[in-house]
């Protein structure tokens, strides 16, 4: 006997029921049958570091550059100028001796090897930084900052030393050597921080991410500020540092010869304590300035005098 | 002024070499933190002199700048358009005067809302802006999807040129702008149609019936009545039931339904079900005003928001200022709002609902209530399932399970007399239209 059918079922026969466009169906079908997330689907999550959280970020960033436009090679070799005479400073102004590898090879009675760690360190400082202004790899030059600091932690006395008998003895030319050195480290750090920064900009620039206007007049005034703040903080430096002849001389005026002449004599004051008095005065009163608000004031003063 | 992690790293160095050189009494040391200190010193100094002080003005609103005579840096703003469609692009004119006596090196960043695309030009300047002088930036941006937008703040910094130390000031100007949902000319699909009129007939006339010239023979579908079957042709076509189809010869007022519950953006943010909703109701809503018919328009989400009937262009734009504000938001069953629109509608007149008819248990009798006060039921369904499962966040087994019960649905649906049309992704809203008589 035949089937019953429904009592509706012949108003079906011989049509197509259809309830979705056959493309769906042959799309779910080609559909792999695992049930995995696909990869594309995860988010990419950075977790920072302990370091990057205590930074706020990571300290190089991994940033692929464009080939370096004219003001990044011109940053590129200044700063191998500057590092090839840091590393020649820093040989002159820091002696092996005092250093944790002299107490080493002293140790170890093969005095020829704390020589030729602290020439290491310094070829480590010189090529690590060469590689890194022209690679634009901020470890490199990380590392390079690192080592050309560490090779003048010595545990000295109070009296500057130099690596080569044949500088100066004159305090004064003494000084002015040991602030050259602490010019052209500060501004090897500037300088390749400039490369990276630049670097960055003109990435941004060629992606159409940002728009410069007059180029050249942003990096004139960069170049020019790169002459002048290190003459300012030179100067600063070398107030800080002739404190033990800028105290005396001041007794001197206010009229007590003797006093003068004992403090001229301080040993405290020619060594390192004079520096730090240096500094503190020096301190005290730029401190002073900004606490009264001077720089704003005279900006303003600056911004609104021809009005 | 703001410190940088360059210059907050320059005098940790400073500090720590000075007090480590103070410790081994080393003066090479001491002497390279002094010279640090100097130098984070005078770019201090230096980045003090660039203050900023602005104010932002649309440049309509120029004339009376007496006010802003001290402010030193001014932006105005002036936009192309404050209306454009999907796709569409507004140009964007920033100009930034320098009232001070001092150059600057000024950083400004117009905010953009997120979804916009530049397309020409930048919103990111860097620039030197002399003393008294002005300069304009300019760019174009284009809107993928409907809303309404802001742009601005506009962003000021300036910073010394080590970028040690930074001025930032957020110049609070602001337009607004609104981007409508892109429509399709679905005139060409109508004609094409299998039916070519859906609603055809004369216009003007508010209270239509059934219709009475015969346009065609169709074969019977569940749900046609009974008082349709044309019984020779029937006998004719060998057992085939067969149904005579009528011309409309009035036009009701046409009402959109559009879903905005929440459920309706489940899928990537470009596509899914509540942008093509939108943009359908926004196709459907010119073709029937360009007929000079009426239409009105509900949108529901977590409120019913409606547009009351009217024709003519105005309401073309009232509809799309709705449609580019209709926020996913909400739960509110589409029980509610039938019960709530239909005393408002004349009997008969053709409901469109543009719903991804998801995670709502009200729809089927919603729909019955409809047909049952014989109003003709169009539902254009995007499938927000297939949203999903083309942005690959939905498996194959969970896909081909809701997928049956949407099937099933769509089918009861359709047995109850509703026109159902499952809109896929990939399909112009032109094509799902064709086959909208097509069942």
């Amino acid at each position: 006997m035949a089937e019953q059918k429904s009592d509706t079922a012949h108003l079906y026969d011989g049509k197509t029921i259809r309830s979705s466009a056959p493309s769906r169906k042959k799309a779910a079908g080609k559909m792999k049958g695992s049930s995995e997330i696909p990869k594309d689907a995860i988010p990419e999550v950075h977790v920072p570091s302990v370091i990057e959280s205590f930074f706020g970020g990571p300290i190089v960033t991994r940033t692929k550059f464009l080939p370096p436009d004219r003001v990044v090679q011109t940053l590129q070799m200044s700063a191998a100028i500057i590092l090839t005479l840091l590393c020649i400073v820093t040989f002159t102004v820091t002696p092996v001796s005092g250093t944790a590898w002299f107490w080493l090879s002293d140790l170890m009675e093969i005095p020829i090897l704390g020589v030729a760690i602290h020439l290491l360190l310094i070829g480590i400082g010189f090529i690590g930084g060469m590689y890194g202004v022209f690679q634009r790899d901020q470890r490199a030059i990380l590392i390079s900052y690192v080592v050309l600091i560490l090779v003048t932690i010595r545990f000295a006395g109070s009296k500057v030393e130099f690596g080569i008998d044949l500088l100066p003895d004159g305090e004064i030319s003494q000084k002015l050597l040991l602030i050259s050195y602490a010019l052209f480290l500060v501004m090897y750090i500037e300088i390749t921080s400039g490369i990276i920064r630049f670097s960055m900009l003109d990435k941004s620039i060629r992606t159409g991410e940002v728009y410069v206007m007059n180029v050249k007049k942003i990096t004139s005034q960069y170049y020019r500020s790169l002459l002048i703040t290190p003459i300012v903080a030179g100067l600063v430096a070398l107030v800080t540092l002739m404190i033990n002849l800028i105290i005396p001389s001041i007794v001197g005026l206010l009229g007590s010869d003797a006093a003068a002449d004992r403090l001229a004599e301080s040993v405290e004051l020619t060594s390192v304590y004079g520096v730090a008095l240096g500094t503190a005065v020096v301190f005290m009163i730029v401190a002073s300035a900004f606490a009264v608000n001077l720089p704003v004031r005279l900006a303003q003063m600056r911004e609104n005098g021809s009005k | 002024m703001a410190w940088s992690r360059k210059s907050a790293m320059f005098a940790s160095l400073a500090i720590a070499l000075y007090l480590l050189g103070l410790v081994l009494r080393n003066q090479q040391l001491v002497t390279v933190a002094v010279v640090l200190l100097s130098f984070l010193t005078w770019a201090a100094f230096r980045t003090t002199n660039a203050d900023v002080s602005s104010s932002g003005r649309r440049m309509d609103e120029e004339v009376n700048s007496g006010g802003v005579a001290l402010q030193n840096l001014v932006a105005l703003r002036r936009l192309s358009s404050a209306r454009v469609f999907e796709d569409g692009e507004v140009d964007v004119s920033i100009r930034i005067q320098n009232k001070s006596n001092l150059s600057k090196v000024l950083e400004v960043r117009d905010r953009v809302p997120e979804v916009m695309r530049i397309k020409k030009g930048a919103n990111y300047v860097l620039m030197e802006l002399g003393p008294q002088r002005e300069t304009e930036i300019a760019y174009t941006i284009e809107a993928p999807l409907r809303g309404f937008y802001t742009i601005g703040p506009v962003c000021i910094r300036i910073q010394d040129t080590f970028g040690l130390f930074h001025n930032e000031r957020e110049i609070h100007l602001y337009d607004d702008f609104l981007v409508f949902p892109k429509m399709e000319d679905i005139k060409d699909a109508l004609i094409k149609s299998r039916v070519p009129k859906i609603f055809t007939g004369a216009v003007n006339i508010r209270n239509p019936g059934e219709g009475s010239n015969f346009y065609n023979l169709r074969e019977y579908v569940p749900g046609d009545a009974m008082k349709k079957v044309n019984w020779k042709a029937t006998a004719r076509s060998g057992g085939k039931l067969m149904v005579n189809e009528f011309e409309r010869d009035a036009v009701s007022d046409i009402i959109l339904l559009v879903d905005s519950r929440s459920v309706s953006e489940t899928g990537p943010v470009s596509r899914n079900s509540l942008v093509y909703s939108t943009r359908a109701a926004a196709s459907l809503a010119q073709y029937f005003l360009s007929r000079r018919d009426s239409v009105g328009l509900v949108v529901y989400g977590d409120e019913i928001v409606s547009v009351d009937r009217d024709t003519g262009k105005k309401q073309l734009y009232v509809i799309l200022t709705k449609l580019a504000g209709a926020m996913a938001k909400g739960n509110t069953p589409l029980k509610v709002v039938t019960n709530r629109i239909m005393p408002h509608i004349n009997r008969g007149s053709p409901i469109i609902i543009l719903s991804p008819l998801e995670d709502d248990p009200t729809i089927i009798e919603a729909v019955r209530d409809l047909r049952s006060r014989n109003f003709d039921v169009t539902i254009l369904s995007p499938s927000s399932l297939q949203f999903e499962f083309d942005a690959r966040r939905l498996d194959r087994t969970g896909y081909e399970l809701l997928k049956t019960e949407r099937d099933i649905l769509m089918s009861e649906l359709r047995g109850l007399g509703a026109n159902v049309m499952d809109w896929e992704p990939d399909m112009l809203l032109n094509t799902a239209l064709s086959g909208a008589r097509g069942f």
